[in-house]
């Protein structure tokens, strides 16, 4: 080999390395696993008798609905719509701590902006750096005691094998429950329990739980559509720390400068009437009605309950299509069938089956 | 490069950064850079002072609706408004004229009949290089904290998590923010060192590197290019905030790293073979 050519050796050898680099690291983290077996009513145990409590790690959360992506800052759109579309579509990452059963932080990290919510025993928070305004909730304390005896009265109540058994009885008759391959999530070795349904109407696959091996809890979380090859939704850890979280990230003071709005607790749900409570400001007659059971169910509410003048917003318009006795919003998980007289009808199944629903009703 | 004492190799190396050193931070035309630069954070401040209508959050580039409350913003403002294009460019300028300058001035030769060899000098041009991105970072936020101090109250700082922290604290973060962004110019850096590696005309060397920062940034704001984004060496240029958040969150910082390395590698490693195999005529 000639000098000259010699040296025009690390111009190509330097980016096949920082390349080949690259393209390495992800294969290396895929690597098979195999834990010892386990049947899916044992992982179920697993996660039931898990006791960790206390953590802290990054979430991420992937949609891919097949939903279209919204121009930023869209006119038009309204500003619940647009957060509710910001969480359905793309990819969002969020800092979780968790210490105990009461302290909580979620930070939701944007370029360089930050939304933060922290609860405690005494009081809620919630600060958006780019507005700079807090909001504080005061939680009071017969409130807070209401929700522990209620905790402890669940988590005393079962065993983690009757819990699972309650579990498996409640979904047995629409589920299968398997258990996938061993993998790794954020970094720890998992099972996955795989639940299927049964009925072969649903838009929905699986739905697949990374349960840590060694601590039961839970991981990920992800929503596969049928006919799509990645999952339609998943959320979980992209890394986790067992270690507790320092104590001072669930205190919070404003500091100078910040717009500090004070909101009430919300009245406390009695025992038993959550359904009443919900529908309180509605009819009685427009209560919504669901449809058989099971993956394949399908909910029906009247379009005031719903929210409104909804055929008024341009955005609905753009994202509906027209079909047969109304108009049509599908996602590879849900379909949306909003009728033209006036009701919404809503499942995990074909617009054929919503369409049918729709003229029985 | 085949000589045998490597502590003569060694001190050549050392004297001929020293100067480089000497020549680029004796150069009129780098003290106006410096002093360009430090204007960005002045004239933020004194605009601010001046005008009596507060700024509503959310308005104008992040953190500026704080500055006036605290006087430790406006060097962080300052930096966001700068590392789009300013700072690309006074790095476009160093950068660019490394080799090219030297070779239209004729002095390229002479640099290289001393016994340092071609690497040698490429690395020293190249750490010059870095010294200007960590000299122009180091000015934009020890400009803004004393304008800041100067014409607005002090006080503990709020980060972007809401949780306040100290000012000694901050001065910390505002430290590591500068290293942050030091370490983004990296890539532009060797990007220009390659660039400059080719033509002897400075301007030409200059203005294509800064180019390339601009194309990459229009590039990183096409939605439909979302699979190149990781890619392109401006794409953590912004990414910070995790220095701004409770608890730190360093993730960023690494991740940033591996990136400007990752361009740096490869564009020293396109300079050196270009540079080493290139006929010197002038």
């Amino acid at each position: 080999m000639s000098r000259s050519s010699r040296k025009w050796l690390p111009a190509i050898v330097v980016p096949a390395l920082v390349v080949g680099g690259i393209a390495l690291v992800p294969l290396s983290a895929g690597a098979s696993v195999d834990l010892p077996d386990k049947t899916a009513d044992e992982v179920l145990q697993l996660i039931a008798s898990s006791t960790e409590d206390s953590f802290s790690g990054t979430v991420e959360k992937n949609a891919d609905l097949g939903l279209p992506t919204l121009p930023e800052g869209m006119p038009g759109a309204g500003e619940t719509i647009g957060s509710a579309f910001e969480m359905l579509s793309g990819s969002h990452e969020a800092r979780v701590f968790v210490n105990g059963s009461e302290n909580v932080r979620v930070q939701i990290t944007d370029q360089l902006a930050e939304r933060n919510a922290i609860l405690n025993a005494t009081d809620a928070w919630l600060y958006d750096s780019e507005t700079n305004v807090a909001t504080h909730v005061a939680i009071p304390a017969d409130a807070r005691d209401a929700m522990r005896d209620k905790v402890t009265d669940a988590a005393g109540a079962v065993t983690p094998a009757e819990l699972a058994e309650r579990f498996l009885n409640e979904l047995g008759p629409s589920t299968s429950f398997s258990v996938g391959t061993d993998a790794t999530v954020a970094g720890r070795t998992v099972y996955e329990l795989v639940l299927t349904p049964k009925a072969s109407d649903t838009l929905a696959e699986s739905v697949s739980i990374a349960v840590d091996s060694e601590t039961g809890l839970p991981l990920q979380v992800s929503v596969h559509a049928d006919g799509q090859e990645d999952a339609a939704f998943s959320v979980g850890f992209t890394s986790i720390d067992l270690a507790e979280p320092s104590a001072d990230l669930f205190t919070f003071a404003p500091g100078d400068g910040v717009t500090v709005e004070e909101k009430p607790f919300p009245s406390a749900p009695s025992d038993t009437d959550y359904s009443d409570k919900r529908s309180e400001d509605v009819d009685p007659g427009e209560k919504p009605r669901v449809i058989g059971t099971g993956w394949d169910a399908i909910v029906e509410v009247s379009m005031r309950t719903a929210g409104g003048d909804a055929e008024a917003d341009p955005l609905l318009d753009q994202l509906t299509t027209k079909v047969d006795g109304g108009r049509v919003f599908s996602t590879t998980l849900v379909t949306v069938l909003l009728t033209d007289d006036g009701r919404v009808l809503a499942g995990s199944v074909p617009l054929e089956r919503l369409q049918a629903a729709a003229a029985e009703g | 490069m085949s000589s045998a004492d490597p502590k003569v190799k060694h001190g050549a190396g050392l004297s001929l950064l020293a100067s480089e050193l000497r020549i680029l931070f004796g150069r009129r035309r780098t003290w106006a850079m410096l002093a360009a630069v430090a204007l960005i954070p002045i004239l933020l401040a004194v605009a601010l002072r001046l005008t009596s209508a507060g700024v509503e959050p959310g308005q104008g580039p992040p953190f500026l609706d704080r500055v006036t409350q605290n006087g430790l913003f406006v060097s962080f403002t300052a930096m966001v408004v700068a590392i789009p294009l300013f700072l690309p460019l006074t790095v476009g300028v160093v950068a660019g004229d490394t080799l090219a300058g030297e070779a239209s001035h004729g002095t390229l030769r002479y640099l290289l009949v001393a016994p340092a060899g071609r690497l040698r000098l490429l690395i020293v041009k190249f750490a010059g290089a870095i010294a200007f991105c960590i000299a122009a970072t180091l000015t934009l936020v020890v400009a803004g904290t004393i304008i800041g101090a100067l014409l607005f109250p002090v006080g503990p700082v709020t980060l972007l998590s809401g949780d306040v922290i100290s000012v000694p604290e901050s001065a910390v973060r505002a430290l590591l923010v500068a290293a942050y962004v030091s370490l983004s110019l990296l890539g532009l850096s060797a990007i220009g060192l390659f660039i400059s590696s080719l033509t002897s005309v400075p301007v030409g060397a200059m203005a294509a590197t800064v180019v390339v920062s601009v194309v990459s940034q229009i590039l990183g704001a096409l939605p439909q290019l979302e699979w190149l984004h990781p890619w392109l060496f401006t794409d953590t240029w912004l990414g910070f905030s995790g220095l701004l958040s409770q608890p730190m969150d360093g993730t960023a910082f690494g991740a940033n790293a591996v990136l400007q390395g990752g361009y740096a590698a490869v564009f020293f490693a396109l300079a050196y073979s270009r540079f080493t195999t290139k006929d010197i005529l002038s």
